[in-house]
């Protein structure tokens, strides 16, 4: 008879569903689902493509720059390449609408371009360095500096930046 | 002719067939409605069980390679036309009266015992294992619980039969007519231990938590519906739906029969069958896990026993 | 039967889609999120009229879980044919759809459409239950143009 006040409660109080199919669903804030990528801020370290356990991220050659390619039906949600990702370009979004038919299994792929750069000091092609690691690599320095910086490849950048007169920074 | 038309009407359309088959799905989705609220769900929409048999009804029928084909397309068939026949034995006062001939208790109460031979045939022809296991489960719990139910229907035909002058009445109508006489049976303490025991019945022979063991869908697969598909799965639902019908209405026609002429009398019954499938049903299943075959062998051979015992023995020394 | 105006019966029948799980070498992980959308009132997958079923015999939409691994591969292709017309089918999990963690694994045959005709992908590692419920409405929303 234990069970009586249970499920008397249980009717007074009503039903706890979501109104999910036909309303909003609760998303929590720090929910991971869909992974975001951003091209601007992307060093094409490659760290990301390695660390995938789902191998879902992959690198492609083109001629000017390499295409990132994250497949949405390979991801696991892991957030391993958030978490390696030293310039922030992965993020993890709450976006978990994901649920498709078939015909657009290969449609959901996260694709973009990071092109190469060119030094402006020496003119070779080079890596893009995007701000936030930048940001990180020289604490201190002014916003203008590190554009300064940025636009140049990573030995013409060491050659900037050592100090000239020998002695400390 | 007229007479065998009649008949005829009382098995297919009213209150057997059809009035039977809209209740008894009606039944069904308040109850499901109910066990869903219970659980703090929202549940599927009343008319789910209907939605169900449309669908399938349009659905392909598949006959297993290693079943008996015969028997297993057609003894669905068997079991939805017994329970109709039932169904046309139940009294609804003020509205529809059985003939003598078929209001008979031991009648309707073999009758009943026929859904499960339909399933232990169907188990049985279907030639799964599964299927032959939900057959022996269901030979057992029907074993279990028939003998405790027949002392409880016995006591109650004694009460009415000594009532009226004679040893024991199985008829249907003077059930029901001393009961209006003489007041409800629900309302007198001495005939509790038979209610009781019919209590313990009704999910048992309804196929319910705790007594779903020979239908345990997550244990044998659904037993001996396993291999149904489509239309004759819809005739097994059927067939369960009607006969949600003819044990409701019987445990109103032994327990607490009366009410008022015409269209109210229907709404009555179909009031007092939902609130008896809505207390004797859902609650317990919603409340209840699912018994083991032998506690459950147990468990109508001790309580249920010795309740129907007990009644047998209340009538007896009371009349 | 037009998609677009299905009949009457077809509208009626859309309502009542039972569900069937199939675990084709599944972690269980995508297997527990199913049961949540069942057991759980916070997900409550009945009130779309859905139902789990125990027999492959009685499923409208089979919901398949797992990167189906070279010992399942032919029990679950015999199930899927258990499974009376007309069914849809739909793969939860990165598993089914891609392989996910297990792709180019010795142990596995998949992924799934290689062998079975699926309607609708649901991803996820696993998907969540509101997911599921979602890829489950979609799945009806086919079911209603065929049956």
């Amino acid at each position: 008879m234990w069970f009586l006040p249970v499920l008397i409660r249980n009717l007074l109080k009503g039903p706890s569903t979501e109104a999910f199919p036909f309303g909003e669903a609760m998303t929590p804030k720090k929910m991971r689902a869909r992974i975001a990528f951003d091209p601007e801020s992307c060093a094409l370290c490659r760290v990301c493509a390695r660390i995938c356990p789902a191998g879902a991220i992959q690198f492609e050659k083109r001629p000017d720059g390499l295409e990132f390619n994250l497949w949405h039906n390979s991801c696991v949600f892991c957030g391993l390449c958030t978490l390696y990702c030293e310039s922030e370009g992965l993020h993890a979004t709450g976006d978990w609408h994901l649920s498709h038919p078939q015909s657009e299994k290969y449609d959901l792929v996260e694709k973009a371009t990071v092109k190469f750069q060119k030094c402006s000091k020496c003119g070779k092609q080079k890596m893009p360095a995007p701000l936030p690691l930048m940001a990180k690599l020289y604490p201190g320095l002014s916003a203008d500096e590190i554009e300064r910086l940025r636009a140049m490849c990573p030995q013409c950048r060491k050659a900037e930046t050592a100090p000239q007169d020998g002695g400390t920074q | 002719m007229s007479d065998s038309l009649s008949l005829l009407f009382a098995v297919l359309v009213f209150p057997g067939g059809l009035f039977a088959l809209v209740l008894g799905l009606a039944i069904k989705g308040v109850d499901r409605r109910v066990a869903a609220r219970l659980q703090r769900r929202v549940g599927p929409p009343l008319l789910q069980p209907f939605f169900d048999l449309i669908k399938l009804s349009r659905k392909e029928t598949m006959v297993p390679a290693q079943a008996s084909a015969f028997i297993f397309r057609w003894v669905p068939l068997v079991g939805l036309s017994a329970m109709a026949l039932a169904a046309a034995m139940i009294p609804i006062n003020g509205v529809y009266q059985p003939s003598t001939e078929l209001g008979d208790l031991l009648a309707l109460f073999y009758l009943l015992a026929v859904p499960a031979v339909v399933l232990m045939l169907a188990g049985s022809a279907s030639g799964s294992p599964f299927g032959a296991i939900g057959f022996s489960r269901e030979m057992a719990i029907m074993l279990a619980y028939e003998g405790p139910v027949l002392l409880a229907l016995l006591s109650v035909a004694i009460r009415v039969g000594v009532g009226e002058g004679h040893l024991i009445s199985l008829s249907l109508s003077d059930i029901v007519a001393y009961q209006i006489a003489h007041g409800p049976f629900l309302l007198d303490p001495w005939m509790w231990p038979a209610l009781l025991t019919f209590l313990c019945f009704f999910p048992a022979n309804l196929g319910v938590l705790p007594f779903d063991i020979p239908e345990a869908e997550t244990e044998v697969l659904e037993g001996p519906l396993l291999e149904y598909s489509g239309p004759s799965l819809g005739l097994f639902k059927m067939m369960s739906a009607v006969k949600c019908v003819v044990v409701l209405g019987l445990g109103i026609t032994l327990f607490l029969p009366g009410g008022p002429d015409g269209i109210a009398g229907l709404l009555v019954f179909a009031v007092k069958c939902t609130v008896l499938a809505v207390l004797g049903v859902t609650v317990v299943r919603t409340a209840m896990g699912r018994m083991r075959i032998d506690q459950a062998f147990y468990f109508f051979l001790k309580w249920p026993a010795a309740l129907g015992i007990a009644s047998l023995v209340i009538v007896l020394a009371r009349s | 039967m037009n998609a677009q105006n299905p009949s009457l019966l077809s509208r009626l029948s859309s309502k009542s889609p039972w569900l069937y799980r199939i675990n084709a070498g599944s972690c269980n992980g995508c297997d527990v999120e199913l049961a949540t959308t069942a057991i759980i009132p916070r997900y409550d997958v009945e009130r779309l009229g859905c139902q789990y079923c125990g027999s492959p015999k009685h499923a409208d939409i089979v919901l398949i879980t797992g990167p189906l691994t070279i010992r399942v591969k032919d029990k679950v292709l015999r199930l899927y044919e258990e499974i009376p017309d007309p069914k849809v089918t739909v793969a939860v999990g990165v598993c089914p759809i891609s392989g996910g963690v297990f792709r180019d694994s010795y142990a596995i045959a998949g992924p799934l459409d290689n062998f079975i005709p699926v309607d609708i992908n649901i991803p996820g590692c696993p998907p969540r239950p509101q997911a599921i419920i979602e890829g489950i409405a979609k799945a009806i929303a086919i079911w209603q143009s065929r049956i």
